[in-house]
């Protein structure tokens, strides 16, 4: 009576067989000496004697035989799975189809959720790149009590009065853009900066790669002007000359040192093109600019442990004093504290993550798919597992088996995955506004790996196990006997899978349906303004070499001389702020006679000359447009929009009624035209009032051409190159913006997320296809016998065609009953994402139903027709 | 090795050749290493049993559990293929080795 070798997997096993073994020796030993005539105790002494220290030798036989026993397991292990990765790849190999699709399935699966969870990782889950970067908050001065939705800079006595009475901010700087023209050392150029409070890189916690950085003194107006280099155009403008702390460039002509150049990973807390400098206030942060005027952000960094409500409520409270001692400026103006990462990334959060959403989707699918088709494998492999175990092999084991198969087929797949995911990466970088990733960088990092290789396991396991449980479920010898005895719960569990599969189509197809329609309904929209033929070129008259507006408006008139006259450009006008700008200046608008209250409604300024608007094509609805009449010492004029009207005039005419700009003692001017409401910040945001006034009159020193080219926009280009050359050959030439580029660039998102929402819910529509596809086919399959029985019997091909496309169509209905529920829900779920269009859009709920059906039909069809063309003869003779 | 006076590498040899008939436990190992050699090599006979797990480690062994003479369970000892022709290689060694020896020990001046 033998065993073969055990595996003794518990250390108190080894120890037994080493005990017993020793044991048996000594017995035996003394019975060898009380053979030879000893009493059994002197002979049981003799044999220890004999034996040695049995203590020692016990223990170092222990040792050696654990030490036997681990690695002998280890190669029974690998031994098994070097045998079940050969066999799982005979079998894989066997069947190429199913090994391909199931790849392809899995890779894109597992691609795609890869990629757009690196965009969701890098932008939205990961903390942004300050210490402490959730003590930082955007401050904001709430004007919602006054109607006015979004959140408002802060007036500088504001700022000092927060800053300076708070108790739960460990710092609060303020900052203001900047863009001067830096001479001197090559060619001028337009460069992007901030005007930062002396505490802005300490309350981020920033420090410089060397020098220093700014600090408090360097807001003294007394002190040496410096300025701070961002790492980019340390490279990019003075070769990364290390010896540049302390030289002087020249910034709109006056000279500036530089105290230190920043560490290249810092990024500037903001969504606009990130700075190249950066220079202190240098003024009492309450001087000129009173409680009126909305000039400065705001960052905080509230004290350790305090939370943003806490935070609000101790600025509220200072407000409310503040709005008690200065009424006329100050009444309901409240505090709006917005943490910073959500400041900086919430306008992404959420279709990033109903995008995460829709791609998991597909990977459900598609694993739901890859589970059905094994069910159906594991039919028809049911013998081939029934007699393995009818050689002996474990249930245990032949589990192994299958799951090591599915494994691989997972494995094979998560790294195909992987490598598409990185590519995908990349191109969906382009998902997320510049804006936001230029503080926030797109990236594959370590948790995105750790996420693709969980995926690969959860999916390997959720279309693995399943089946591989239910191959070795019940009696194994039995399906020896009868491979069919369970195929009817297969078929039935194949069916629920296949209307899961549906279900889940629906919910995406019905998403990607509402996605495309706001981006067709955005596309529709009529903006009020030309949108095609034009190109804008902005440039500004340094305030250093253009104090008195006399010369700028001088050079302005002298610029826009040279450009008519040049026959490339058949038309050009100015304005101070195009359309789809994303910054906005705003101005009070106060009829005369009437109080400035706190109710005046902001309205947005324009500075334009004559032939702007009717250039732009905005339709004029009451009065006139501007003439060249309109100049200084002329009385001065103003066109506002129809919104404006309506909320200055409601149901009045406004032409020829006299307003005043701002503060009441400011000269007062006459509106002399209302101009069609515009959609100034494109189609997707609300319609502002406006007020246009005439450029002669309101001179400015930021001037945006807007040129209409005689041929093409390359011979523009050079026209305003020459022109500004002529003018003043310090001004760095601007780039040439075609409008087609601005209105392509403000739909572009919408657009994006309804290509790939579409992408997705095309994939899953395919995976739900092919689940039905084999769904069908596999029952023809199974009901060959009962289907041939039907044909003999004289049924007609026709009928049996119908029989079996209405089986799918029954799946059809009941996946998109299931699936339209959830996507009712999905449809609430994404509604800040829909433009124009309902979340219970009639089109689209009727538009779903049929894509599905046809979808069905055909997936059916080739079954359907293979039932059609049984031969009863060989299908009654099987078996 | 510990607790043991052999040459090194003997006890190994001697466990190998007792195996070379059929598989044996440990006792009627040593019990044959003890008549076979005279008592002459035995001391420890402990030692017996690191030599023999160690060679079952090298895989020059296989255990087997059956039945004594007086029906106890007890480990078997076999030779693998690779015990048995490490005991050839082995024997050869030291048939040579002690030809030497004695070759040089019976030398008479010349």
């Amino acid at each position: 009576m033998k065993r073969t070798f055990r595996l003794p997997n518990r250390a108190h096993r080894v120890s037994r067989d080493v005990n017993r073994e020793l044991e048996l020796h000594l017995d035996l030993r003394a019975r060898e000496f009380e053979a030879q005539g000893m009493t059994p105790e002197a002979a049981r002494r003799a044999a220890l004697e004999a034996f040695g220290d049995r203590e020692a030798i016990e223990d170092e036989v222990r040792s050696i035989r654990e030490s036997t026993v681990r690695e002998r397991q280890y190669h029974d292990w690998l031994d098994e799975l070097r045998q079940d990765v050969i066999v799982g790849l005979r079998g894989l190999t066997r069947s190429p189809g199913f090994t391909i699709v199931a790849l392809l399935t899995l890779a894109i699966g597992i691609g795609a959720n890869t990629a757009i969870f690196s965009v969701l990782r890098s932008v939205v889950l990961r903390p942004l790149p300050y210490t402490n970067p959730d003590q930082l908050v955007q401050v904001w001065s709430d004007y919602r009590a006054r109607g006015r939705e979004t959140p408002e800079w802060l007036t500088p006595p504001d700022f000092a009065d927060w800053r300076d009475q708070n108790r739960t901010f460990v710092g609060m700087a303020a900052y203001q853009g900047w863009g001067p023209d830096l001479t001197g050392d090559g060619e001028p150029e337009t460069v992007g900066g901030l005007i930062v409070s002396g505490n802005f890189f300490d309350v981020l916690r920033a420090k410089p790669a060397f020098g220093r950085a700014l600090t408090m003194q360097d807001d003294d107006p007394g002190t040496e002007p410096v300025v701070v280099l961002s790492d980019a155009l340390w490279r990019r403008r003075f070769g990364a000359d290390s010896s540049i702390l302390g030289r002087r460039i020249t910034l709109n002509g006056t000279p500036w040192t530089v105290i230190g150049v920043l560490e290249p990973g810092f990024r500037a807390p903001i969504q606009a093109a990130a700075p190249d400098l950066y220079r202190a206030m240098r003024r009492p942060a309450d001087s000129r600019c009173g409680r009126g005027c909305v000039v400065l952000r705001v960052i905080g960094r509230m004290r350790p442990g305090v939370s943003v409500a806490a935070a609000q409520a101790d600025l509220a409270r200072i407000a409310e004093r503040v709005a008690r001692e200065y009424p006329s400026t100050n009444a309901d103006v409240g505090v709006w504290l917005i943490p910073l990462h959500e400041q900086l990334t919430g306008s992404v959060r959420r279709p990033l993550l109903a995008l995460t959403g829709a791609v998991a989707i597909v990977l459900l699918i598609g694993c739901v798919n890859l589970a059905n088709l094994l069910l159906v494998r594991g039919a028809a492999r049911e013998r081939e597992i029934a007699v393995r175990a009818a050689l002996g092999a474990r249930r245990a084991r032949i589990v192994r088996q299958l799951v090591t198969e599915n494994g691989l087929l997972a494995l094979t797949g998560g790294a195909l995955g992987l490598a598409l995911g990185v590519a995908g990466s990349r191109v969906l970088g382009v998902l997320v506004p510049e804006s936001v990733r230029r503080v926030q960088e797109i990236r594959f990092d370590a948790t995105v790996m750790s996420f693709t290789a969980a995926m690969t396991i959860i999916a390997g396991l959720a279309f693995g196990l399943l089946p591989a449980m239910r191959a070795v479920r019940g009696n194994l010898i039995g399906s020896l006997r009868d491979a069919r005895a369970s195929t009817s719960s297969h078929t039935t569990l194949g069916k629920g899978l296949v209307i899961l599969q549906l279900s889940l189509a629906v919910v995406l197809l019905f998403g990607a349906g509402l996605l495309l329609r706001s981006f067709l309904a955005m596309q529709r929209v009529d903006l009020g303004y030309r949108t095609e033929g034009v190109a804008f070129a902005s440039i500004a008259f340094p305030q250093a070499r253009y104090r008195e507006p006399t010369r700028f408006s001088a050079a302005t008139d002298d610029l826009l001389a040279r450009l008519r006259a040049n026959p490339a450009v058949r038309a050009v006008e100015l304005t101070d702020l195009p359309p789809l700008t994303p910054n906005d200046q705003d101005v009070s608008v106060v009829p005369l006679g009437r109080p400035v209250s706190d109710r005046t409604p902001a309205v947005w300024y324009r500075s334009v000359t004559p032939g702007y608007l009717s250039l732009m094509r905005m339709r004029l609805v009451a009065g006139r447009q501007f003439t060249t009449a309109e100049t200084q010492g002329a009385p001065q004029v103003g066109i506002i929009n129809e919104e404006a009207a309506r909320q200055l005039w409601p149901g009045e005419n406004a032409v020829g009624r006299a307003v005043s700009l701002g503060a009441p003692n400011e000269p007062p001017l006459t509106i002399v035209g209302v101009v069609a409401s515009g959609l100034h910040d494109g189609p997707n945001q609300p319609t502002k009032p406006e007020f246009f006034a005439p450029q002669a009159q309101f001179p400015t020193r930021f001037i945006t051409m807007v040129l209409e080219p005689s041929r093409d926009l390359a011979a523009v280009g050079a026209a305003v190159r020459q022109a500004l050359r002529e003018v003043d050959p310090l001004i760095p030439a601007p780039a040439l913006e075609p409008i087609e580029q601005r209105v392509g660039d403000a739909v572009a998102l919408p657009r994006l997320y309804a290509i790939l929402v579409g992408l997705f819910a095309t994939a899953a529509l395919s995976l739900a296809a092919l689940g039905v596809y084999g769904v069908m086919a596999y029952t023809v399959a199974q009901r060959r016998r009962e289907i041939g029985v039907r044909v003999a019997l004289g049924a007609d091909p026709a009928g049996i065609r119908r029989l079996v496309l209405g089986r799918g169509a029954r799946l059809a209905a009941a996946g998109l009953v299931v699936g339209l529920a959830g996507a009712l829900a999905l449809g609430r779920l994404i509604q800040a994402l829909l433009f124009g269009v309902s979340p219970f859009d009639a089109a689209t709920l009727l538009a779903v139903p049929v894509v599905l059906g046809g979808m069905t039909i055909l997936a059916s069809w080739v079954p359907a027709r293979r039932a059609m063309r049984l031969d009863p003869v060989s299908a009654l003779r099987e078996d | 090795m510990p607790g043991s006076d052999l040459f090194t590498g003997s006890l190994d040899i001697l466990i190998l050749k007792a195996l070379s008939w059929g598989p044996l436990h440990g006792y009627a190992i040593g019990r044959w290493i003890r008549q076979t050699t005279s008592e002459v090599l035995a001391v420890q006979e402990g030692a017996l049993y690191p030599a023999l797990h160690r060679l079952e480690r090298k895989g020059l062994l296989e255990e087997e559990w059956g039945l004594t003479e007086t029906n106890r369970e007890a480990k078997f000892y076999r030779l693998t293929p690779a015990g048995r022709k490490q005991l050839k290689q082995e024997a050869a060694r030291w048939r040579e080795y002690s030809r030497v020896m004695t070759i040089a020990l019976d030398a008479v001046r010349a």
